[in-house]
Protein backbone atom coordinates (compact mmCIF):
# COMPACT_ATOMS: atom_id res chain seq x y z
CA UNK A 1 0.00 0.00 0.00
CA UNK A 2 2.39 2.05 0.73
CA UNK A 3 4.30 1.78 -2.59
CA UNK A 4 1.31 2.12 -4.58
CA UNK A 5 1.17 5.50 -2.80
CA UNK A 6 4.56 6.52 -3.24
CA UNK A 7 4.03 5.40 -7.09
CA UNK A 8 1.00 7.49 -7.15
CA UNK A 9 2.70 10.52 -5.93
CA UNK A 10 5.65 9.60 -8.70
CA UNK A 11 2.95 9.56 -11.26
CA UNK A 12 0.97 12.52 -10.22
CA UNK A 13 3.99 14.73 -10.42
CA UNK A 14 5.51 13.38 -13.22
CA UNK A 15 2.37 14.01 -15.26
CA UNK A 16 2.17 17.32 -14.51
CA UNK A 17 5.90 18.06 -14.44
CA UNK A 18 5.53 16.57 -17.89
CA UNK A 19 3.45 18.72 -19.46
CA UNK A 20 5.37 21.83 -17.88
CA UNK A 21 8.65 21.01 -19.25
CA UNK A 22 7.11 20.04 -22.48
CA UNK A 23 6.12 23.47 -23.34
CA UNK A 24 8.87 25.10 -21.74
CA UNK A 25 11.11 22.79 -23.91
CA UNK A 26 9.05 23.91 -27.06
CA UNK A 27 8.74 27.44 -26.36
CA UNK A 28 12.51 27.78 -25.47
CA UNK A 29 14.21 24.92 -27.61
CA UNK A 30 15.37 23.43 -25.17
CA UNK A 31 15.69 19.61 -27.34
CA UNK A 32 18.18 17.16 -25.75
CA UNK A 33 18.88 15.94 -29.14
CA UNK A 34 17.54 17.00 -32.86
CA UNK A 35 17.53 14.08 -35.19
CA UNK A 36 18.30 14.25 -38.82
CA UNK A 37 16.14 11.55 -40.37
CA UNK A 38 17.51 11.83 -44.34
CA UNK A 39 20.96 11.76 -42.99
CA UNK A 40 20.27 9.24 -40.20
CA UNK A 41 22.00 11.32 -37.69
CA UNK A 42 21.26 12.63 -34.03
CA UNK A 43 23.22 15.27 -32.42
CA UNK A 44 22.77 16.76 -29.05
CA UNK A 45 21.32 19.60 -28.07
CA UNK A 46 18.86 22.24 -30.28
CA UNK A 47 20.37 22.67 -33.75
CA UNK A 48 18.87 24.44 -36.65
CA UNK A 49 20.10 23.17 -40.50
CA UNK A 50 19.38 27.00 -41.40
CA UNK A 51 22.66 27.61 -39.05
CA UNK A 52 24.90 26.29 -41.17
CA UNK A 53 23.56 26.10 -44.90
CA UNK A 54 21.26 27.85 -46.97
CA UNK A 55 17.59 28.00 -45.82
CA UNK A 56 16.82 27.33 -49.52
CA UNK A 57 18.36 23.70 -48.83
CA UNK A 58 16.74 23.20 -45.70
CA UNK A 59 14.09 20.55 -47.14
CA UNK A 60 17.81 18.41 -48.03
CA UNK A 61 18.34 17.88 -44.11
CA UNK A 62 14.89 17.98 -42.16
CA UNK A 63 15.34 18.65 -38.47
CA UNK A 64 13.18 17.01 -35.99
CA UNK A 65 13.13 18.43 -32.34
CA UNK A 66 10.10 16.70 -30.96
CA UNK A 67 12.08 13.59 -30.12
CA UNK A 68 14.36 15.82 -28.28
CA UNK A 69 11.63 17.77 -26.44
CA UNK A 70 9.95 14.86 -25.51
CA UNK A 71 13.01 13.42 -23.70
CA UNK A 72 13.88 16.79 -22.37
CA UNK A 73 10.44 16.73 -20.56
CA UNK A 74 10.72 13.17 -19.70
CA UNK A 75 13.98 13.35 -18.28
CA UNK A 76 12.92 16.65 -16.34
CA UNK A 77 9.43 15.09 -15.04
CA UNK A 78 11.00 11.80 -13.99
CA UNK A 79 13.53 13.94 -11.27
CA UNK A 80 10.76 15.57 -10.39
CA UNK A 81 8.31 12.23 -9.86
CA UNK A 82 10.80 10.69 -7.83
CA UNK A 83 11.20 13.55 -5.55
CA UNK A 84 7.30 13.83 -4.89
CA UNK A 85 7.70 9.71 -4.09
CA UNK A 86 10.21 10.24 -1.95
CA UNK A 87 7.67 12.93 0.10
CA UNK A 88 5.64 12.04 3.01
CA UNK A 89 2.32 10.58 2.47
CA UNK A 90 0.47 13.82 4.58
CA UNK A 91 1.73 16.22 2.53
CA UNK A 92 0.41 14.54 -0.57
CA UNK A 93 -3.19 15.13 1.05
CA UNK A 94 -2.81 19.01 0.95
CA UNK A 95 -2.60 18.50 -3.11
CA UNK A 96 -5.20 19.17 -5.34
CA UNK A 97 -5.26 15.58 -7.54
CA UNK A 98 -6.93 17.75 -10.55
CA UNK A 99 -3.88 19.38 -10.75
CA UNK A 100 -3.18 16.34 -12.86
CA UNK A 101 -5.84 16.93 -15.96
CA UNK A 102 -5.24 20.67 -15.01
CA UNK A 103 -2.27 21.43 -16.09
CA UNK A 104 -2.10 18.99 -19.11
CA UNK A 105 -4.92 20.75 -20.53
CA UNK A 106 -3.49 24.33 -19.86
CA UNK A 107 -0.42 22.68 -21.62
CA UNK A 108 -2.59 21.96 -24.88
CA UNK A 109 -3.72 25.62 -25.21
CA UNK A 110 -0.09 26.94 -25.00
CA UNK A 111 0.73 23.91 -27.43
CA UNK A 112 -2.51 25.79 -29.51
CA UNK A 113 -1.27 29.77 -28.94
CA UNK A 114 2.97 28.24 -29.67
CA UNK A 115 1.37 26.69 -33.04
CA UNK A 116 -0.77 29.95 -34.46
CA UNK A 117 2.45 30.77 -36.71
CA UNK A 118 1.36 27.69 -38.79
CA UNK A 119 -1.92 29.33 -39.15
CA UNK A 120 -0.89 32.77 -40.09
CA UNK A 121 0.99 31.83 -43.54
CA UNK B 1 7.43 -0.99 -45.39
CA UNK B 2 6.36 2.59 -44.57
CA UNK B 3 3.35 1.92 -46.19
CA UNK B 4 2.57 -1.06 -44.01
CA UNK B 5 3.54 0.51 -41.26
CA UNK B 6 1.26 3.35 -41.43
CA UNK B 7 -1.50 0.69 -42.10
CA UNK B 8 -0.31 -0.58 -38.65
CA UNK B 9 -0.61 2.76 -36.91
CA UNK B 10 -3.88 3.28 -38.23
CA UNK B 11 -5.19 -0.38 -37.33
CA UNK B 12 -3.80 -0.04 -33.59
CA UNK B 13 -4.97 4.04 -33.13
CA UNK B 14 -8.38 2.09 -34.40
CA UNK B 15 -8.15 -0.60 -31.82
CA UNK B 16 -6.79 2.28 -28.84
CA UNK B 17 -9.96 4.85 -30.14
CA UNK B 18 -12.28 1.92 -29.62
CA UNK B 19 -11.05 1.33 -25.93
CA UNK B 20 -10.71 4.90 -25.12
CA UNK B 21 -13.71 6.04 -26.52
CA UNK B 22 -15.78 3.22 -24.57
CA UNK B 23 -14.06 4.11 -21.03
CA UNK B 24 -15.19 7.37 -21.61
CA UNK B 25 -18.22 7.27 -22.31
CA UNK B 26 -18.93 4.61 -19.22
CA UNK B 27 -17.49 6.70 -17.14
CA UNK B 28 -19.65 9.62 -18.18
CA UNK B 29 -22.79 8.54 -19.22
CA UNK B 30 -25.47 9.67 -16.75
CA UNK B 31 -26.03 6.86 -13.92
CA UNK B 32 -29.75 7.04 -14.59
CA UNK B 33 -29.00 5.02 -17.56
CA UNK B 34 -32.03 2.01 -17.48
CA UNK B 35 -30.30 -1.32 -17.49
CA UNK B 36 -31.51 -2.55 -21.25
CA UNK B 37 -30.48 0.75 -23.02
CA UNK B 38 -27.17 1.17 -24.79
CA UNK B 39 -25.43 3.68 -22.04
CA UNK B 40 -26.76 0.84 -19.32
CA UNK B 41 -25.23 -1.91 -20.97
CA UNK B 42 -22.28 0.70 -21.83
CA UNK B 43 -21.96 1.05 -18.17
CA UNK B 44 -22.08 -2.59 -17.06
CA UNK B 45 -18.43 -2.94 -18.72
CA UNK B 46 -15.97 -2.14 -15.54
CA UNK B 47 -14.15 0.48 -16.98
CA UNK B 48 -10.73 0.02 -14.92
CA UNK B 49 -10.55 -2.84 -16.61
CA UNK B 50 -9.61 -1.24 -19.88
CA UNK B 51 -6.70 0.71 -18.24
CA UNK B 52 -4.13 -1.74 -19.41
CA UNK B 53 -4.80 -1.77 -22.43
CA UNK B 54 -5.18 1.32 -23.34
CA UNK B 55 -1.63 2.26 -21.79
CA UNK B 56 -0.73 -0.54 -24.08
CA UNK B 57 -1.98 0.45 -27.06
CA UNK B 58 -1.28 4.41 -26.71
CA UNK B 59 2.46 3.00 -26.06
CA UNK B 60 1.93 1.17 -29.25
CA UNK B 61 0.44 4.01 -31.05
CA UNK B 62 3.15 6.12 -30.31
CA UNK B 63 5.83 4.07 -31.22
CA UNK B 64 4.58 2.90 -34.61
CA UNK B 65 3.48 7.01 -35.17
CA UNK B 66 7.25 7.84 -34.17
CA UNK B 67 8.82 5.72 -36.84
CA UNK B 68 6.50 6.76 -39.31
CA UNK B 69 6.98 10.57 -38.46
CA UNK B 70 11.00 10.01 -39.48
CA UNK B 71 9.62 8.83 -43.18
CA UNK B 72 6.91 11.61 -43.26
CA UNK B 73 9.32 14.57 -41.98
CA UNK B 74 11.68 13.44 -45.37
CA UNK B 75 8.84 12.25 -47.86
CA UNK B 76 5.82 14.43 -47.09
CA UNK B 77 6.37 17.32 -45.33
CA UNK B 78 8.23 18.57 -48.30
CA UNK B 79 6.25 18.44 -50.76
CA UNK B 80 3.27 19.84 -48.29
CA UNK B 81 4.95 22.74 -48.05
CA UNK B 82 5.65 23.11 -51.06
CA UNK B 83 1.93 23.07 -51.55
CA UNK B 84 0.64 25.25 -48.98
CA UNK B 85 -1.01 22.96 -46.50
CA UNK B 86 -0.10 25.19 -43.70
CA UNK B 87 -3.08 24.67 -41.69
CA UNK B 88 -2.61 20.82 -42.06
CA UNK B 89 0.60 21.09 -41.15
CA UNK B 90 -0.14 23.18 -38.21
CA UNK B 91 -2.97 20.72 -37.15
CA UNK B 92 -0.14 18.34 -37.59
CA UNK B 93 2.12 19.98 -34.85
CA UNK B 94 -0.77 20.22 -32.40
CA UNK B 95 -1.02 16.39 -33.01
CA UNK B 96 2.74 15.51 -32.15
CA UNK B 97 2.37 17.93 -29.11
CA UNK B 98 -0.65 16.29 -27.18
CA UNK B 99 0.65 13.28 -27.84
CA UNK B 100 3.80 14.04 -26.03
CA UNK B 101 1.79 15.57 -23.38
CA UNK B 102 -0.63 12.38 -23.48
CA UNK B 103 2.50 10.07 -22.82
CA UNK B 104 3.20 12.06 -19.90
CA UNK B 105 0.19 11.20 -18.61
CA UNK B 106 -0.08 7.28 -18.59
CA UNK B 107 1.37 6.78 -15.06
CA UNK B 108 -1.23 8.97 -13.77
CA UNK B 109 -3.98 7.64 -15.86
CA UNK B 110 -2.97 4.35 -14.85
CA UNK B 111 -2.58 4.88 -11.15
CA UNK B 112 -5.62 6.71 -11.35
CA UNK B 113 -7.88 3.38 -12.28
CA UNK B 114 -6.24 0.99 -10.17
CA UNK B 115 -7.32 -0.17 -7.24
CA UNK B 116 -7.63 0.74 -4.12
CA UNK B 117 -6.98 4.17 -5.67
CA UNK B 118 -9.79 3.79 -7.99
CA UNK B 119 -12.81 4.97 -5.37
CA UNK B 120 -10.30 8.02 -3.99
CA UNK B 121 -9.56 9.08 -7.32
CA UNK B 122 -12.53 8.54 -9.34
CA UNK B 123 -13.07 12.31 -11.18
CA UNK B 124 -9.20 12.43 -11.60
CA UNK B 125 -10.11 9.47 -13.54
CA UNK B 126 -12.37 9.91 -15.31
CA UNK B 127 -10.71 13.81 -16.22
CA UNK B 128 -7.70 12.24 -16.82
CA UNK B 129 -9.60 9.84 -19.26
CA UNK B 130 -11.62 12.91 -21.16
CA UNK B 131 -8.01 14.30 -21.69
CA UNK B 132 -6.73 11.04 -23.24
CA UNK B 133 -9.75 10.40 -25.30
CA UNK B 134 -9.60 14.15 -26.89
CA UNK B 135 -5.68 13.27 -27.78
CA UNK B 136 -6.13 10.04 -29.07
CA UNK B 137 -9.49 11.46 -31.10
CA UNK B 138 -7.69 14.73 -32.28
CA UNK B 139 -4.69 12.08 -33.19
CA UNK B 140 -6.84 10.13 -35.65
CA UNK B 141 -8.63 12.80 -36.82
CA UNK B 142 -5.52 14.52 -38.04
CA UNK B 143 -3.24 11.72 -39.13
CA UNK B 144 -6.31 10.22 -41.18
CA UNK B 145 -6.74 13.61 -42.82
CA UNK B 146 -3.28 14.01 -43.79
CA UNK B 147 -3.09 10.75 -45.20
CA UNK B 148 -5.70 11.48 -47.12
CA UNK B 149 -3.99 14.55 -48.52
CA UNK B 150 -0.33 13.04 -49.30
CA UNK B 151 -0.32 9.58 -47.72
CA UNK B 152 2.35 7.53 -49.13
CA UNK B 153 3.17 6.63 -52.21
CA UNK B 154 1.01 9.72 -54.05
Amino acid sequence: MTSTRAFRRFAFAYGIAFAVLYVIARARGLALFTVYPSLGIVLPGMHRSRDVADPVLDFLAPEMWWFGWTATAATGAFAVGLIAALFPDRWSSRFWSGWVWVAPAAAMLSCVYLTLPWFRL
Amino acid sequence: MATVLVILHGLVAIALLGAITHQTLATWAPASSPAGSFFGRFRAVPSASFANAIVLLYVATALLGAVVYLRFKVDIQPYMERDRHWRALGFFDLKEDFVAIGLGLLPAYWTSWRRPLVDEHAGTGAALTAVLAFIVWWGFLVGHVLNDMMGFGS
